[in-house]
């Protein structure tokens, strides 16, 4: 059973630090702007990751707590920062985020 | 070293790559490495914190990824602006 409460942390922490190294791979060599962003979400995930096996090995405590709520914080603000900064480079290219927004929209019925 | 300062290490050496596309790329891709790497810094504050055994480095954590969620969408904000 100890085997299992030292593996645990250790399996999380490690894929939390692949998907984040992952996150760097991917924003260093992607050529494209918005393929780069792809990027930032995987890298809060990574986070979550590393603030759950902090939680798994020191169970609930200060350190563990604040580290699931700061890797909950980072889930959530990623696809916020994703939208926010995708949306600004559009209007920064095109004058207003809504140009030819209509040339991409599905017929409806 | 245990195990939380090793990974620690490994997130601080992976900022390097973003603090070169940061330098080299333009302005866009710019502030997109900044957001991977705001993300690895209150990563590696975590693990430093736990590693250390420190608990206030835990809360460096937690207003660093406050500060620095509301800092990229003010750049974002910003580049939106700059022609």
């Amino acid at each position: 059973m100890s085997g299992v409460r030292h593996a645990v942390p250790s399996v999380l922490l490690i894929a939390g630090v692949v998907l984040q190294v992952t996150a760097v791979i991917g924003v260093s060599v992607m050529r494209n702007v918005l393929d780069r962003l792809h990027y930032v979400s995987l890298a809060g995930f990574g986070a979550l990751l590393v603030g759950i096996s902090i939680l798994c090995a020191e169970s609930f405590s200060l350190i563990g707590d604040k580290a699931l709520v700061t890797g909950a914080l980072l889930v959530l603000a990623g696809p916020v920062l994703v939208h926010a900064t995708a949306r600004s480079l559009r209007a920064r290219a095109l004058g207003d985020w809504r140009e030819g927004i209509e040339e991409h929209r599905e017929e409806e019925g | 070293m245990n195990r939380w300062e090793i990974a620690a290490l490994v997130i601080m050496v992976a900022l390097l790559p973003c603090l070169g596309v940061a330098v080299f790329a333009g302005a866009a891709a710019a502030l997109a490495a900044v957001e991977v790497a705001s993300v690895l810094a209150v990563t590696a504050l975590m693990l430093l914190s736990e590693g250390f055994r420190r608990q206030p480095f835990i809360d460096l954590a937690v207003v660093l990824a406050l500060l620095s969620t509301v800092g990229s969408l003010t750049f974002a904000r910003l580049m939106e602006a700059d022609p």
